[in-house]
């Protein structure tokens, strides 16, 4: 239904619910649902409600102010959800991502259900993804980073943003450029179809950024949705409260060089294989991309490594190890897997039932491999202590999964010097009050996610929670029934 | 190219409806305290009821209790001093009825009932502490303890003594042995142990299955015991125990040192396991919310978290959900009120007029709506009544109602059976494929499939469904009248259904379709019932095309020719 020029001026905002906006024209009350993955949509409905906002008595905030604003930094499953709450309660929400796609880590995970769901939560990102691409209160910058943040009484900030290259407004996800593209990685397609735009320019891989050799996704675009040219902007902006929510990166297996990481290509991080799950639905050796026999999985890479001075627990790498054991169990019975480990450590609900029936399929052996040598038919031979006698044993894998640990992320120095805020012992954001871990030594900066310590989906979007109550309550939006 | 359909784009009215602003909280545990508080200061009033004879109770078993003690004992008069919150002690919740921001709450008070109002329910029944004695096999004495009974010791000076100077003990821990155990036992293990360490004389030493570290600074407390002198011994199974009067011996293989080993402790201190409340089971009857299978509130299934239970309105926190420390226990309490303010807000919630219709004329009251209902959403008032506010409108009411007297607004059999005989070409040679996709997980993962350019089958029609519960036998059955060469049915994984059960009964029906279908003699390869999640979408063209494949094999179906004729005529 066309709703524009004068009809627009006419509409009084009444309320936005879940994937539909309910508007008051001439009286009526209609209700109009967002259609899902249009973003163009999106942004016509998001334009009524903006007009519609300014009118708004939104129940968050006071008739006579504008809605209070906050900003959400890190566009992973935490900051999403810190967004996504903060919106619901009429909060204006600028949401910043340095990458070029919303979902952080968690979006590239796979689905580990075998015959049932095994709770890892991988699809509550995509559901949560789905519901802030369709929240016009939320805004985000996608490739954009702080470069300055000063506070007075509110702290006002100026990020800068590079370019998208690939105008969403035009865009209709044809994947011309995708498919087309002469340079390996240079244009980039989200893991969800909820990423929107769903394709990207790398510069780090497209010749353009080179030697300006090729432009061919410009002239192929049929909508002429791509320009190379463009350069980085400036966006500057004010907030009442901010909400740390940058991530972590994984623990990067060169840094133990036994493993020879790199080297063979079976050799692969528990991040490769949950991208190869979720982009292939199978497991296949990437040597000679067939079905490993036996795949070996070798925990605590990275975390609780006290000669590398990582003293914690990465808190995910059990649960996730033994979801993926599980699903590669079902999908390809033939398959042998075998976990080396310290310690299991517990993940959900319902834990030691979990922990029972993974034995039934995997084999666990208390003992962490030193090295790794390679073996014939680019086989890798774990060698390790038999628990019972003392031996060692030789063992070849087909496949070797290492169970990378959760580290802090790249910037947390930068930005905690920009935020002023504290880091603890291990670089992750520290908490203020022992029983608030979203709390921080500054007033209106509060943490979510694994920015403050490793968790996993279901923690991180707890604390998310968490964090978009505690900026509620920290800027006074209060429903104060009578 | 496979059409994809969507119906739910049906005008729904709203109406703006009064939602009661009073919360009424059961526990007066610190969680039960602290969401009250919470509550009340955002200006709802509260309602806190205890089955003891006073609020406060037991302090959960966490060190971070003693690191805040006086924070804890400040919120203990905060709450009994706030106007806003009505404590009820001694006090246990015999029925609730009515409908989110409308519900109706029997209490017992000494015998006494009481009526209340309220708007939504957080249920905060703290777990409880069960010493593990007798699983290990011990007969508690005052050398073999349960680690509450030490920790009480260690925590007073004299009794603390025996374990000083010539006193000096050697102290056994036994964790995670009879149990999978779990990071809240470990650190209090952990700590106990390094403080009889530096008593200077005592010997703490800890067999234990796994060591669970999985909290922020366990690794850290766990490297500081080892550097105190704490010892460990790893175990697969629980080692031979013989209790002898005062004296022990122990006896393992270790891993390790690849030898038996025999100990002879002078004390032993056995962990506890963390139950649910011994009120839950009662408890989640007359709330009409489920537990896990462990006992704890709230289905174990992902979509629930982190607080909600299955009905709308009622929420678990804390320890009433899973063990958890007091800092996961307060980021639940932030979430519950985050919750019941969405829900409640100021008192007012514009909500869809009707989700799902009951048409009396054919309604017999037989009941089943109000059986089947995974969200507690119908009510009786002389009839059937669908709760709008807490209806999740998965249809399984409609589609198990023997009458078919309900109907979705967004998802009414007439639009389903349209588009069911609205299938492409069925002159055609490529199999027709009609996919029944819950709108939470195939549906998107199709979506995310056709996206992505992959290729789907020629002559697949995917019918978007609320949840895969809402698939009767019928679409089945008409599906194949309308000339579809093969059905899927696809749904959620098992424990991943939004409304808890829709998944069964799809699985259900497609299992009586199934039968129907061998019975008038059509080959049962035809119907499918498979599940899936919204981020396979390579999953969902693997299947697509597997039928397809299948169905190229059967050639069309019987079925087909009596279509094809009825259009002709």
């Amino acid at each position: 239904m066309p709703l524009t020029g004068a009809a627009l001026w006419s509409v009084e905002m009444a309320g936005c619910l879940r994937s539909a906006i309910f508007l008051v024209l001439h009286g009526e009350l209609l209700r109009i649902p967002i259609l899902k993955g249009r973003n163009r949509t999106i942004q016509n409905h998001g334009a009524i409600l903006s007009e519609g906002l300014l009118n708004q008595r939104s129940k968050g905030n006071s008739p006579d102010q504008a809605p209070k604003k906050v900003l959400v930094i890190g566009g992973g499953i935490a900051g999403l959800t810190a967004a996504w709450e903060l919106a619901r309660l009429d909060l204006d929400v600028k949401l910043i991502e340095k990458s070029s796609f919303l979902g952080g880590h968690a979006i590239q995970f796979c689905c580990k259900a075998a015959d049932e769901c095994q709770k890892c939560g991988a699809c509550l990102v995509e559901k949560r993804l789905l519901e802030v691409i369709e929240e016009p209160r939320i805004k985000v910058y996608l490739k954009s980073e702080i470069e300055k943040m000063n506070r007075n009484s509110r702290f006002s900030y100026t990020l800068s943003q590079r370019s998208l290259y690939i105008d969403s407004q035009r865009c209709t996800n044809c994947g011309l450029c995708f498919e087309k593209c002469p340079a390996d990685g240079a244009v980039i397609r989200g893991y969800s179809k909820n990423n929107v735009p769903l394709y990207a320019i790398d510069e780090t891989h497209c010749p353009h950024f080179k030697d300006g050799s090729c432009r061919l996704c410009e002239d192929l675009c049929p909508e002429k949705a791509i320009n190379l040219d463009p350069e980085p902007d400036r966006v500057s902006g004010e907030a009442d409260a901010i909400v740390v929510a940058s991530g972590f990166q994984t623990f990067d297996p060169v840094n133990r060089p036994r493993y020879g990481y790199g080297i063979n290509k079976n050799l692969i991080t528990a991040l490769d294989l949950e991208r190869m799950l979720r982009e292939k639905g199978e497991v296949l050796r990437p040597s000679d991309d067939k079905v490993p026999e036996k795949i070996a999985f070798i925990q605590c890479v990275g975390s609780r490594d006290h000669k590398l001075q990582h003293g914690f627990c990465s808190q995910v790498c059990c649960g996730y190890a033994m979801r993926m054991a599980e699903a590669i169990h079902y999908r390809h019975p033939g398959a042998e897997v075998t976990i080396f480990y310290m310690d299991i450590q517990n993940c959900g609900k319902n834990f030691s039932k979990f922990y029972e029936r993974c034995k039934d399929h995997i084999r666990f052996v208390r003992f962490m491999p030193g090295d790794i040598f390679q073996g014939e038919q680019d086989q890798l031979i774990l060698c390790y202590g038999d628990e019972k006698d003392g031996h060692s044993v030789r063992e070849p894998f087909d496949l070797v999964v290492l169970s990378v640990g959760i580290m802090p992320g790249p910037s947390n120095a930068s930005l905690a010097d920009m935020l002023k805020l504290d880091l603890d012992e291990h670089g992750f954001f520290a908490f203020a009050d022992p029983l608030d871990s979203t709390s921080t030594s500054q007033q209106g900066v509060f943490l979510a996610g694994t920015a403050q310590g490793p968790k996993d989906i279901a923690d991180t979007m707890a604390q998310a929670g968490q964090a978009a109550q505690r900026v509620a309550h920290y800027l006074g939006v209060m429903p104060c029934p009578k | 190219m496979p059409e994809v359909r969507n119906v739910s784009s049906q005008t729904a009215l709203m109406e703006e409806i009064h939602m009661d602003t009073t919360v009424l909280v059961v526990g007066g545990g610190w969680h039960g305290m602290k969401v009250a508080y919470e509550l009340a200061c955002i200006g709802y009033q509260v309602v806190l009821i205890e089955n003891g004879t006073s609020i406060g109770g037991k302090a959960p078993s966490d060190h971070l209790v003693s690191t805040s003690e006086q924070e804890l004992s400040v919120l203990l008069k905060k709450v009994k001093d706030h106007e806003a919150i009505e404590v009820l002690a001694s006090t246990r919740l015999v029925a609730l009825s009515g409908v989110p921001g409308d519900f109706r709450v029997r209490l017992e008070q000494d015998g006494q009932a009481l009526e209340k109002a309220a708007g939504a329910v957080v249920v905060a029944l703290e777990a409880e502490r069960v010493p593990m004695l007798e699983a290990y096999r011990l007969n508690p004495g005052e050398n073999a303890l349960s680690q509450s009974q030490l920790e009480r010791m260690l925590d007073s000076p004299e009794e603390k003594d025996r374990f000083c100077g010539e006193d000096s003990k050697d102290v056994l821990f036994l964790v995670g042995l009879q149990q999978e155990g779990n990071p809240l036992v470990m650190e209090r293990a952990l700590r106990s142990a390094i403080e009889l360490q530096d008593t200077g004389g005592c010997q703490a030493t800890i067999l234990v299955g796994n060591v669970k570290l999985a909290h922020d600074g366990l690794e850290t407390l766990y490297k500081q015991s080892r550097e105190r002198g704490v010892l460990y011994f790893k175990l697969r199974e629980s080692p031979l125990i013989t209790q002898n009067g005062l004296n022990f011996q122990i006896k393992f293989f270790d891993g390790v040192l690849h030898s038996d080993v025999e100990l002879t402790p002078d004390v032993l201190v056995v962990e506890e396991a963390i139950r649910p409340h011994p009120q839950a089971p009662d408890l989640a009857r007359v709330l009409r919310i489920d537990t896990d299978p462990e006992g704890f509130f709230q289905p174990d299934n992902v979509h629930y978290l982190p607080v909600r239970s299955n009905r709308e309105g009622i929420y678990v926190i804390g320890s009433a959900r899973q063990s958890s420390n007091l800092r996961h226990g307060w980021s639940d309490v932030q979430n519950a009120v985050l919750a019941v303010r969405q829900l409640l807000g100021e008192g007012k919630s514009l909500v869809p007029r009707e989700k799902a219709k009951i048409h009396r004329g054919k309604c017999t009251i037989c009941l089943t709506c109000f059986r089947v209902c995974p969200h507690g959403a119908i009510y009786w008032d002389n009839r059937a009544v669908i709760s709008p506010v807490a209806c999740q409108g998965c249809g399984i009411c409609a589609s198990e109602c023997p009458m078919d007297a309900i109907q979705l607004v967004d998802y009414r059999d007439d639009q389903i059976e349209a588009q069911i005989f609205e299938l492409g070409n069925i002159n055609s040679n490529t199999p027709q494929i009609i996919a029944f996709c819950c709108q939470n997980s195939a549906y998107e993962a199709g979506q995310m499939a056709r996206l992505f350019g992959s290729s789907l089958p020629e002559g697949l029609q995917m019918i978007k469904v609320p949840c895969a519960g809402k698939v009767d036998v019928d679409y089945i059955l008409k599906a194949f009248q309308a000339g579809a060469d093969g059905v899927l049915v696809l749904a959620c994984h098992k424990d991943n259904c939004k409304s808890q059960q829709g998944n069964t009964f799809a699985e259900w029906r497609v299992e009586d379709a199934t039968r129907m279908l061998a019975e008038v003699g059509l080959e049962t390869e035809r119907l499918r019932f498979i599940t899936l999640a919204s981020n396979m979408p390579v999953e969902f063209v693997r299947i697509t095309r597997e039928i397809e494949d299948k169905l190229r094999e059967m050639g069309p179906s019987p079925m087909k020719k009596q279509a094809l004729a009825k259009t002709a005529s």
